[in-house]
């Protein structure tokens, strides 16, 4: 089954940026949501993470705060 | 096998260090948890000569490029130092990941970072409300009244951030005046937005879920407020991460390494410090780089010693 993975993110956050490289680099096929755009999708972040702060990502329902290449990598089983 | 050079951290300093090291073609090892340095989450860089605008994103990426076209400077990322210790043939470095190398020199550039308020309620609502990054988290306090702590040039930059999305911005100012550029401050005083609070000290962070207050003595009253806010940003400078270091050199009481500035040498011989992490009075990214090439032709130096004095080259020398 495919993962589904939706980062919620705004334009200038570098870790958000390190996130989709990573994602990138190992073709995972994501989804964004510009949180500072998105009001919508702003709320939902908020609430399903309990985080003021980008990024977050979602994996399957798991949602992880900010870069952890570590905890992406075994969520998605990447091998680095 | 004993490297030539340990250099600790990859910021501008340590890219710098590795780029000389390896046209000198010194072996080196380098250990770095990643390239790029502070500056890595500034979302414009104004000042790197030779590139009018840069993100540090960016400028993170060149550099790592940049240190890579030297294949004799080995990389370890990433890597983080956690002890140093004197060996006979120099210095012993152990890492996070349990990795042990020894080398004849060493340069420590592993530079500084966020300090923080260590205030109660800082821990609980980082992320909830207290944030490090205003370029990256700004546009989640939409209409949301905000506290920036901090009046330098960081500070300052934040609120800019800052100022398209919250409805209010409080400014908790340490000082009696805000300490950043002139030009910064004209701009902000424009916006009915902002409030400058100065002779402030953060005593408190207050919230349930996310953070809801704020609360400071008033030095001058002597009186503890407190401010309703949805946000705070933290912007009061950077502490050098010098902790690995501690009893093998000599610190200031900052804890930042105290270095001879003409040879960047530091009180043990054969180990050299330059950026962030050191007692320079301007923390700026191209003094790392002037800084830290000093310092790898200072080491190249010492390692051209050090092979004068050996028995070895001696012999060689003598027949």
């Amino acid at each position: 089954m495919a993962n589904k993975v939706v980062i919620y993110t705004t334009p200038e956050c570098v870790y958000c940026k390190m996130t989709k490289e990573f994602f990138k680099e190992n073709n995972v096929v994501y989804e964004e949501k510009d949180v500072s755009v998105d009001d919508k999708a702003r709320d939902e972040m908020v609430e399903k993470s309990g985080q003021l702060g980008v990024p977050v990502t979602d994996i399957n329902g798991k949602i992880i705060v900010g870069f952890d290449k570590e905890k992406l990598s075994e969520i998605l089983g990447i091998k680095n | 096998m004993i490297y030539d050079l340990i250099i600790i951290g990859a910021g501008p300093a340590g890219a710098a260090a590795s780029v000389y090291a390896g046209r000198k073609k010194i072996k080196t090892l380098l250990l770095t948890e990643s390239f790029g340095g502070q500056s890595i989450v500034s979302d414009n860089i104004e000042n790197w000569i030779g590139i009018k605008k840069i993100s540090g994103f960016e400028l993170a990426k060149i550099l790592e490029d940049h240190v890579r076209a030297h294949e004799e400077v080995e990389i370890k990322m990433p890597e983080k130092a956690v002890s140093v210790k004197e060996v006979s043939s120099g210095w012993e470095v152990s890492t996070y990941n349990g990795g042990i190398y020894q080398s004849k020199t060493l340069i420590v550039t592993s530079g500084g970072r966020r300090r923080r308020l260590n205030v109660p309620g800082e821990d609980k609502f980082d992320g909830k409300g207290v944030s490090y990054c205003s370029t990256c988290d700004a546009p989640l306090f939409k209409d949301k009244e905000v506290a920036v702590i901090g009046g330098g040039n960081a500070g300052l930059e934040a609120v800019i951030d800052l100022i398209h999305y919250a409805s209010k911005i409080y400014i908790i100012n340490h000082g009696s005046e805000l300490s950043g550029d002139q030009s910064t401050q004209e701009e902000i005083r424009k916006s009915p937005k902002v409030v400058v609070i100065n002779n402030a000290e953060t005593q408190e962070i207050l919230g349930d879920r996310f953070v809801t207050a704020i609360k400071y003595l008033d030095k001058q009253s002597n009186q503890v407020k407190e401010l309703s806010v949805g946000g705070i940003f933290v912007e009061i400078g950077s502490i050098p991460n010098s902790e690995f270091m501690k009893g093998l050199i000599e610190m200031n009481k900052a804890g930042e390494i105290i270095v001879d500035h003409r040879t960047l040498a530091t009180s043990k011989p054969g180990i050299f410090a330059a950026g962030d992490v050191t007692d320079e009075i301007y923390k700026q990214n191209n003094i790392s780089v002037g800084d830290a090439i000093a310092a790898t032709l200072s080491a190249y130096n010492y390692l051209l010693n050090i092979k004068k004095q050996s028995p070895a080259y001696e012999n060689k020398n003598s027949n």
